[in-house]
């Protein structure tokens, strides 16, 4: 469904993505890890049409659209989070969602768009402050929030960007349901993550960077087996149970 | 909108049109001119305040519309069928200028608009077509007082009543989505371009028009008067001392600014200060209230309240 | 040619003058100051004044006028300047409006002062040409153009020699490091925003002995400042004084060989002004850079 071909990225001196080349199958969840400043949100903005690649190609259910705008992108069916939570503050929630379900590649109006709008709010359990301004919320809640407006524009494939970070144990399992709720839904799901439990937990595919490059791409038992990746990111004290 | 809203916006729009049955024509003449005010202010109030692209360039937009009803009037064609081209030709105008500009953000655009204007106007001042730097006047017998003044309360109605749709529709949603963060925005689908040039054109047509009735009524226009910067600057400084972003800013900023204006301009000792008033006004409610009056409303509102 | 090359040597000694003012300010407190417009023409002003109150040479009044507009600098930024400072990757509206304001405030008050009819500085060289290299050029511009360099150079020692300039740049270049690092970030604005309006004021001063002038007469420099700062980015003197170049050369250039009348010039400069900033968004040193500053993750 999603086919990744080495996608490259520079700026100016800095190779933040080399050749990096990955497919994504529908109903998947993908995740992606790597040390910091490895180009996973790099990668996610050049999927998205936030940024364009320098080099290499993606193709979303056989067209090419690396070289489309965000809006198009998302037009298309491809939404994704902001790792530092971007809310537009004078909103209420319902508004902030709202904004996603009338541009999103749902294009709802009126009614319809309310209803899309509540239904959403329900499934990220925000609905007891829909009326909130954006400004008043936790952490916890914007992260959901940038969730909900993800999903507000209906698409087929959501990039989730480090949804966990600063979330408590009890939150996190929430934040895996919930993931497990849009893969369940039909929405393919990829997803940045350092908290490699939770990402071992959901994901059934893993692809590992490392200074912008691929070093190890499989099923999340034999990744994390991979001495590469042990080296690189996560040392030798790791359970893989999902958690 | 609340009903007591409702009654008063309904109250004033009678009132301005029913003015010529009991007023003189000194009193038209004031309301005419608050007209003009409500209509530059609530049209640029679409993209400044409601997508919150400041620009201060829309000088060029009222110049383009006089020029064109003026020179088209000079070949014979009647004034008011001159309205709409004038409208258009901004309204292109806006496009060419916004399809570059909005690349930029902020600030940037705001440097860019006024880069813009200056061009436009030296270009004016030295064209021989557009009559140089001495202007070009209408057609005599072309005037028509109440004809005049109709065609421009209505525009203000109309204008006010497009702002009021637009804020409400989901047109206005993408705006304030862009005003707030454009790039989330576009990151859950607003193409923003597509909306910027739209407001832009919107504002820049019924500036446009507004241009043209000017020119129906001062007879005569040259690049000093309608391509002023200083007339860019009163466009800019009325809705944001009302209140950016919203539908009733626009018209108490025309109202504060046009009052302000006839008090100075009556007073001899203060005759020369407005410009001290001006920037005073702009930099006490950038400092203190970036809501303008309308803000400073809410706060008393909220006082009270609590 | 030797003409068109002098000529654009003279405007770009004062442009770079005029342009550095406006880059300090941004680039330490990422504010865009249009007054600097009105302190300019303030400049122009004083400059006039000392001239016919003192009949002080304007040049040598540049001893004056510059500590006195770098005062007038601190208090301004005491007084606005530091409610408005630019927190973000982005200058803010607020802070663009509000020094519109102050620009506005001091037009007045110079109308007030001066009222609004038009001045100029004569002394008894501001007729008189001298010839270098075969070519006939004004003397108030060649002063102009030597007291641009000789600021330029202060400016230049300034930045890299004390501890004040090197936090200066530190800041401009990355904020946030230069803070962790110790530097105080309020006095680093006062300093640089008097050195802005003392650079500003210099400017003015010397536009004064070159034409005539109005309290209005400061936007279409303002413009140009603007101009040069896009295209030569605001890292350094050099970048500054190479959009100067640039700048200079297009209007000299314009003039002397293609049929554009003066009097479009300004256009011409505005609609550079426009292609530079749609086109080189860092500066034209900013298309040579090996390595970008990376922008903001989106």
């Amino acid at each position: 469904m999603l086919e990744v071909r080495r996608l490259s990225k520079r700026f100016g001196g800095l190779l933040a993505l080399s050749s990096v080349s990955f497919d994504v199958g529908e109903g998947d969840v993908f995740g992606i890890i790597g040390p910091n400043g490895a180009g996973k949100t790099t990668l996610f903005s050049c999927l998205v049409g936030a940024l364009r690649p320098t080099s290499g190609q993606v193709r979303f259910r056989g067209e090419r659209i690396d070289r489309l705008s965000n809006p198009a992108v998302v037009k298309r069916g491809i939404v994704r989070t902001h790792q530092i939570v971007r809310p537009f503050r004078a909103m209420s929630v319902t508004e902030n969602v709202a904004v996603a379900a009338y541009f999103g590649a749902g294009r709802r109006r009126g009614a319809d768009a309310e209803r899309r709008v509540r239904d959403v709010l329900e499934r990220t359990a925000l609905a007891d402050v829909s009326g909130a301004s954006a400004a008043t919320l936790t952490i916890g809640q914007l992260k959901r929030l940038e969730i909900a407006r993800a999903l507000a524009t209906e698409p087929r494939v959501i990039c989730l960007d480090e949804v966990m970070g600063g979330l408590n144990p009890a939150e996190i399992v929430g934040a895996m349901n919930l993931i497990r709720a849009i893969r369940d839904s039909g929405v393919t799901v990829l997803m940045i993550e350092h908290h490699v439990h939770a990402v071992v937990g959901v994901s059934n595919r893993i692809l590992v960077l490392n200074f912008g490059e691929t070093i190890a791409e499989g099923a999340p038992q034999e990744v994390l087996r991979n001495p590469a990746v042990v080296a690189a990111y996560l040392g030798d004290d790791v359970r893989t149970e999902g958690d | 909108m609340k009903i007591a809203a409702r009654l008063l916006w309904l109250a004033a729009a009678i009132f301005a049109l029913a003015a010529p049955l009991f007023l003189e024509r000194g009193s038209l003449n004031d309301l005419w001119n608050l007209a003009f005010a409500v209509i530059l202010a609530s049209a640029w109030n679409l993209l400044g305040g409601f997508a919150g692209q400041v620009s201060l360039g829309y000088s060029a937009f009222l110049g383009i519309g006089a020029y064109t009803t003026v020179l088209l009037s000079l070949k014979d064609v009647n004034p008011f069928v001159t309205l709409p081209l004038g409208a258009l030709l901004a309204a292109v105008f806006s496009v060419v200028i916004g399809l570059p500009a909005f690349r930029l953000r902020g600030p940037y655009f705001t440097i860019a608009t006024i880069g813009v204007a200056e061009a436009v106007r030296v270009c004016a001042s030295t064209v021989e077509f557009t009559g140089g730097s001495s202007g070009v006047r209408m057609p005599a017998a072309s005037f028509d007082f109440n004809t005049n003044y109709f065609a421009m309360i209505a525009l203000a109605i109309v204008t006010v009543a497009l702002a009021a749709w637009v804020k409400n529709s989901a047109f206005g949603v993408a705006l304030a989505a862009i005003k707030q963060d454009i790039d989330a925005a576009e990151a859950v689908g607003v193409n923003s371009t597509r909306f910027k040039l739209a407001a832009h054109a919107l504002s820049a047509a019924i500036v446009g028009v507004a241009g043209g009735l000017y020119a129906i009524d001062f007879q005569y226009i040259a690049p000093a008067s309608v391509f002023d910067f200083r007339l860019s600057l009163s466009i800019v400084l009325m809705p944001i001392i009302g209140g950016v972003g919203t539908v009733a800013g626009p018209l108490f900023g025309a109202l504060i600014v046009n009052t302000l204006q006839i008090k100075l301009l009556s007073m001899p000792a203060l005759r020369d200060s407005f410009l001290f008033v001006y920037g005073g006004l702009l930099i006490v409610v950038m400092l203190f209230e970036p809501q303008g009056f309308v803000g400073v409303g809410r706060r008393l509102r909220r006082l009270v309240h609590a | 040619m030797t003409s068109v090359l002098l000529n654009t040597l003279l405007a770009a000694g004062l442009y770079a003058t005029m342009a550095y003012g406006l880059a300090i300010i941004y680039g330490v407190m990422r504010i865009i100051n249009l007054a600097h417009a009105g302190v300019m023409m303030l400049g122009a002003y004083v400059a006039f004044a000392l001239f016919t109150r003192f009949a002080l040479d304007p040049f040598v009044s540049l001893v004056v006028v510059a500590p006195l507009f770098f005062l007038f600098g601190v208090v301004l930024y005491a007084a606005i300047g530091r409610r408005v400072a630019g927190a973000g990757a982005t200058p803010s509206i607020e802070s663009l409006l509000v020094l519109f304001g102050v620009w506005l405030v001091l037009q007045n008050f110079a109308y007030v002062i001066w009222t609004g009819d038009t001045q100029s500085i004569l002394t008894a060289y501001t007729m008189k040409s001298i010839k270098v290299l075969g070519v006939r050029l004004g003397v108030p511009s060649v002063f102009v153009f030597l007291a641009s360099v000789a600021s330029l150079v202060f400016l230049n020692v300034l930045l890299k020699r004390t501890y004040l300039g090197k936090a200066i740049r530190a800041v401009t270049q990355n904020r946030d490091a230069a803070l962790l690092y110790g530097v105080n970030a309020n006095r680093i604005s006062a300093v640089a925003f008097g050195l802005g309006s003392a650079f500003a004021g210099v400017a003015g001063a010397m536009l004064a002995t070159l034409m005539a002038f109005t309290p209005d007469f400061g936007r279409s420099f303002l413009l140009k400042a603007f101009c040069i700062i896009v295209l030569g980015g605001m890292e350094s003197v050099t970048g500054v004084a190479v959009g100067a170049l640039v700048l200079a050369a297009l209007e000299n250039g314009l003039a002397a060989w293609t049929p554009v009348p003066t009097s479009l010039q300004d256009a011409v400069s505005f609609a550079l002004l426009f292609v530079a900033l749609v086109a080189f968004p860092q500066g034209l040193p900013g298309l040579f850079a090996r390595f970008e500053r990376r922008s903001a993750i989106r």
